[in-house]
């Protein structure tokens, strides 16, 4: 029989997924870590009982939280991620070679080492890029500590019920912008607004104390289930979101990438976001 | 007479581990599990760990498809090991930490019990991710443990708070109540299941999120002393109250005791005696700080006997400790014993040596099981 493997994230409401082979299992000093095959999605990796990338979909969520700040700030050199140990984000994130340098800063050691044996398509070979800069350690005291200065900051997280949750409080987010150069942006994930709506809440709460201009936007990525995921923006340049269409589009071009779902378009319409996000939006800081 | 264990294999075991010594038999659960299941069978049920946190128990509940009834961060490290599937479990101490909901989360159980407001308010910060058990209290003058002054709301409280959780945008899907252990007839709880099942319909008349699940909680008594009827006979009130519950409400209970107490025996050894007021006292190598902790705790009258037959005198044992309260039986019929005779605890798997300590020192009792299924297989889920 089929062995089930069910994402506990909600109480009511949930997904399955029927496990062809465990890949690998194991309870971290900071996490429980899962790795199993799937006929649908490939290989999942889910954190504490909630799915944290799957080899079909993960595409979505990379490029986006990628390609969106990087290709909308236009001179992106120097580029922090905060968590993403599967190296998603930093293949991504490589893939501009107008990107000088990348610091990746991931708590546990041992994602990364599980995502490079089982998930090594997610890197696809970005550990070896000279440019990144591997930090093991927590990004709350990265972002407290470094002398270092980014264009693009992106926090690639878990969920804020664990080792995550700094990265969703006043001092990440005020010291992520301390680490910021003039004109730079931060990009979280932010969770699947519909099912999370607090989180977005709060992030809102929090950003928009912080920085001039902060927004949200959005993709649909199938096993973050319950609707769009939310994406927060924020940055002292209020432009950077409102870039033309055909600005997106040159400096796209230029860069010749190869996306799946990320395109000049999608870049723009991922700002719309829908009227229950932005009353919900509105209601917290009077926006 | 142990029902697991001959005397001879009662002597074999003590020679061969040593004293003191707890014997488990999983097999005992196994029937303990079937009983319960045949006396309720519409009942899904959730172990209540804290009775017995030993691997093979929690092993042997798993093979047989019951769920954990968890109430502390460290009883979810005990049952994460068994690749326990967390939608199979419950977190149902009201009174919790932030880091225990947390610590629950993460571990994947999402249903929890609370009794009153400020413990409401801890889940307005989890609250798309939580489902609640709402525990109404019972007193019950009847239970040899009565768990319904500690925690708990009063039923009239109940319609009043379960608005408070709806205002607070929190989930709650039923009611919970614990009328408390050992009671001699089931009347308290199918009281309990009929107020319950007045409150539900209450409220689920103008409800658009109605409550679905009724947790019994425990109680399911065990014979220590041949006074006790059976579990079938005990639980006929609780089945004929259950049917004044609408079918689409989802029944469970937390048994712990009763799944456990029969499975387990001590074996100690007389390590001394003496000759006080006129009668005798046998010093054990184990005591209320150890397996017998049960007497103290549990307020538990376990079924003693020795190995030796003989004409019985009113005795005392005590326990190892220098301390003076760790007397095991005060007054106990006992033949006339020696240095090295084997005396033998009944009905001690429930609230023994879940609640033994090391004072003075002392090394907890040895535990050796039987009849354990290590053939089938236990990954019953990838947690």
């Amino acid at each position: 029989m089929t062995r089930v493997w069910s994402e506990t994230l909600y109480d009511a409401y949930g997904q399955h997924f029927n496990t062809d082979k465990i890949l690998f299992e194991s309870k971290t000093e900071h996490q429980h870590l899962l790795i199993f095959q799937n006929a649908r999605f490939g290989r999942v990796m889910a954190l504490d009982g909630v799915v944290q990338t799957t080899e079909r979909d993960e595409f979505i969520y990379h490029e986006m939280l990628a390609h969106v700040p990087i290709l909308a700030h236009g001179n992106a050199r120097r580029v922090l991620i905060v968590g993403g140990g599967d190296g998603g984000m930093l293949r991504e994130v490589c893939r501009h070679r107008s990107v000088e340098s990348v610091t990746q800063v991931e708590i546990d050691q041992a994602v990364i080492d599980m995502a490079l044996r089982y998930l090594p398509q997610h890197s696809a070979g970005a550990y070896d890029d000279p440019r990144a800069h591997i930090v093991i350690g927590d990004g709350i005291d990265f972002v407290r500590q470094t002398d270092l200065r980014f264009d693009v900051i992106i926090s690639d997280s878990t969920d804020p019920v664990g080792p995550g949750e700094v990265l969703f409080s006043d001092s990440f987010y005020a010291n992520a912008k301390r680490c910021l150069n003039p004109g730079g942006v931060l990009v979280t994930q932010n969770g699947v607004a519909f099912m999370q709506l607090d989180e977005a809440r709060e992030t809102a709460a929090k950003l928009s104390r912080l920085f001039q201009d902060w927004h949200f936007y959005s993709a649909a990525v199938p096993t973050y289930v319950g609707g769009v995921m939310a994406f927060a923006w924020a940055s002292d340049n209020p432009e950077l979101r409102r870039q033309p269409l055909t600005m997106i589009e040159q400096r796209f071009a230029a860069a010749a990438i190869k996306t799946r779902y990320y395109n000049p378009a999608i870049h723009q319409a991922a700002f719309a976001l829908p009227q229950y996000l932005l009353d919900a939006l509105a209601e917290e800081t009077g926006k | 007479m142990t029902t697991f264990l001959g005397d001879e294999e009662i002597r074999r075991l003590a020679a061969e581990h040593g004293t003191p010594l707890l014997v488990l038999d999983c097999e005992t659960v196994r029937r303990q599990v079937r009983l319960l299941r045949a006396a309720l069978p519409k009942v899904d049920f959730y172990y209540a760990v804290k009775a017995l946190p030993h691997p093979a128990v929690l092993r042997t509940m798993q093979q047989q498809g019951v769920g954990f009834d968890l109430a502390s961060s460290g009883e979810i490290e005990q049952v994460r090991r068994f690749y326990v599937n967390p939608r199979n479990t419950i977190h149902t101490h009201p009174i919790k930490k932030r880091n225990d909901i947390r610590d629950s989360l993460r571990f994947g159980c999402t249903t929890f019990v609370v009794d009153n407001r400020d413990e409401l308010s801890k889940f307005v910060e989890f609250r798309h991710r939580v489902g609640l058990l709402l525990r109404v209290s019972f007193p019950n003058p009847d239970a040899t443990v009565d768990l319904s002054r500690k925690f708990g709301c009063a039923p009239a409280e109940t319609l009043d708070l379960l608005r408070v959780a709806r205002q607070l945008g929190l989930h709650v899907k039923g009611l919970s109540f614990h009328v408390g252990s050992q009671s001699r007839t089931a009347s308290m709880h199918a009281h309990a299941v009929h107020e319950c099942a007045r409150i539900i319909r209450e409220y689920n008349r103008d409800g658009d999120t109605p409550l679905s699940t009724l947790d019994i909680g425990g109680g399911f008594p065990v014979d220590y002393c041949g006074t006790m009827p059976d579990i079938d006979a005990f639980c006929a009130p609780i089945r004929e109250a259950l049917t004044s519950l609408g079918g689409d409400i989802h029944v469970i209970a937390e048994p712990g005791r009763y799944l456990v107490a029969p499975a387990a025996i001590s074996i100690t050894s007389v390590m001394g005696k003496a000759r006080r007021c006129d009668r005798p006292w046998y010093y054990l190598d184990d005591g209320v700080y150890g397996a017998y902790s049960g007497r103290i705790f549990d307020h538990a009258n376990y079924p003693i006997r020795s190995l030796r037959p003989g004409p019985a005198v009113s005795s005392v044992l005590a326990g190892p400790t220098c301390d003076s309260i760790d007397i095991v039986h005060d007054d106990i019929a006992l033949p006339a014993l020696e240095i090295g005779d084997l005396v033998i605890g009944e009905m001690m798997g429930a609230y023994t040596i879940s609640t033994s300590t090391e004072f003075n020192s002392l090394e907890r009792c040895r535990v050796v099981v039987l009849h354990e299924d290590l053939t089938s297989d236990s990954v019953a889920h990838i947690a």
